[in-house]
């Protein structure tokens, strides 16, 4: 394929300053590039950014490029190099994902669940001690109220009342304080 | 296609005016002091080798005058290799590395023939001097031809430095082998071709040391 000349040309203009001509580069070059890579990766969405990569490299490596040779070449190199960097990247830790918003790292989970420990702890602190005693032995510790109203020689009704009401203040409380913040 | 936005801002906040750089061959020819440097320091701080008139001038500077053009020629491969797109093909890859080795068992074979000298006593010694001279005349070489490379855009920095380190091996053996008159095999194959491939392992270090972090 015969090379146009005013590629060459725009190559030069945009080592010796004229930035404006990337708009034109890019125009000629990424749809080459896309339709190499395209032939290998065979996906869009990944070529499209490995263009955007390689046309970072081509920047990068503008003051190796001599114009008295094809572009076309040279910016291919630099594709096929960003097409391996990545694929090398993907078989050595194939986890990896490239957007971070992806990630969710298992601290972040315990981390909530910490936060909202916290909270319920310090929301049960401020609730009257028979209900709290009520609420934690039969929701914490898994005792039948039969069993807590035993243990405090209260009737077994008293012990769901505790327990109820309890519960109650206790999603008063915590939604009080999320309202807070 | 339009550049996309986020990536023109980028490439507008790393912008600035270039100098294309000058072709491989040209940038290789600042190795050229060096090499002279690299042959002659031997003969020169030391002694030319004892059987210098028995190996005749072919075989004895005519050799290492075909070394140093050759290791000239690989390190110019190498900056050529350091350019994106102007990279070798894996056979012509395997030739520049393997024509160090074969020339340098061809050199010796050839010596050998033509004056047997064997080293009688301190083999270890001896070695240990040939391997190590050899390798650190080879450094200046391979420090200088790292610093070409880095400068351009090596995007296979292990094979760039392999080739220049093989290269800069070679120069550094044309000047030690005419310092050191021992032709037996098994000291020039061991301690001289040791000090090749040492210089070709410090070529891939350095290289990869040298190279921008972005490559």
């Amino acid at each position: 394929m015969a090379e146009d000349p005013r590629l060459r040309e725009l190559m030069r203009e945009y080592q010796q300053g004229r930035f404006e001509a990337v708009d034109e580069l890019y125009a000629v070059l990424a749809a080459a590039l896309r339709r190499y890579l395209l032939s290998h990766v065979r996906d869009a969405a990944v070529a499209d950014d490995l263009v955007q990569e390689a046309f970072l490299q081509i920047h990068r490596a503008r003051h190796t490029y001599d114009s008295s040779l094809p572009l076309l070449p040279w910016g291919v190199g630099s594709a096929r190099h960003r097409r391996r960097r990545v694929r090398r990247t993907k078989s050595r830790r194939p986890w990896a994902t490239d957007d971070v918003a992806e990630l969710q790292p298992p601290v972040r989970a315990e981390a909530a669940s910490y936060a909202e420990r916290l909270e319920v702890r310090e929301a049960l602190a401020q609730i009257g001690a028979p209900r709290r005693q009520a609420i934690v032995e039969h929701h914490v510790l898994g005792f039948s109220f039969k069993e807590i109203a035993a243990k405090a020689g209260i009737a077994e009704s008293a012990a769901k009342l505790r327990s109820s009401r309890g519960m109650a203040q206790l999603r008063e409380l915590l939604r009080s304080r999320k309202a807070a913040k | 296609m339009q550049i996309p936005l986020e990536l023109r801002a980028r490439l507008h906040d790393e912008y600035g005016i270039v100098r294309p750089l000058p072709s491989p061959w040209m940038r290789a020819l600042w190795i050229v002091p060096l090499a002279v440097i690299t042959v002659a320091a031997a003969p020169v701080a030391f002694d030319v080798r004892a059987d210098a008139s028995r190996l005749g001038w072919m075989l004895g500077w005519g050799a290492s005058l075909l070394q140093v053009s050759i290791g000239f020629a690989i390190i110019g491969a190498s900056l050529r290799e350091s350019i994106p797109g102007r990279g070798w093909s894996r056979g012509a890859i395997a030739l520049w590395l393997t024509l160090p080795i074969a020339l340098v068992i061809l050199v010796t074979l050839a010596s050998w023939e033509s004056s047997r000298i064997l080293l009688q006593r301190g083999w270890w010694v001896v070695a240990g001097v040939c391997f190590a001279g050899s390798a650190a005349s080879a450094l200046p070489v391979v420090a200088l031809a790292s610093v070409l490379t880095a400068r351009a855009y090596p995007t296979r920095p292990a094979i760039t430095g392999a080739m220049l380190g093989a290269g800069a091996g070679l120069m550094a053996d044309a000047g030690w082998r005419m310092f050191c008159h021992f032709t037996e095999p098994s000291h020039v194959l061991s301690a001289h071709l040791g000090g090749v491939v040492l210089s070709t392992v410090m070529g891939v270090l350095l290289t990869l040391t040298l190279r921008s972090p972005r490559t």
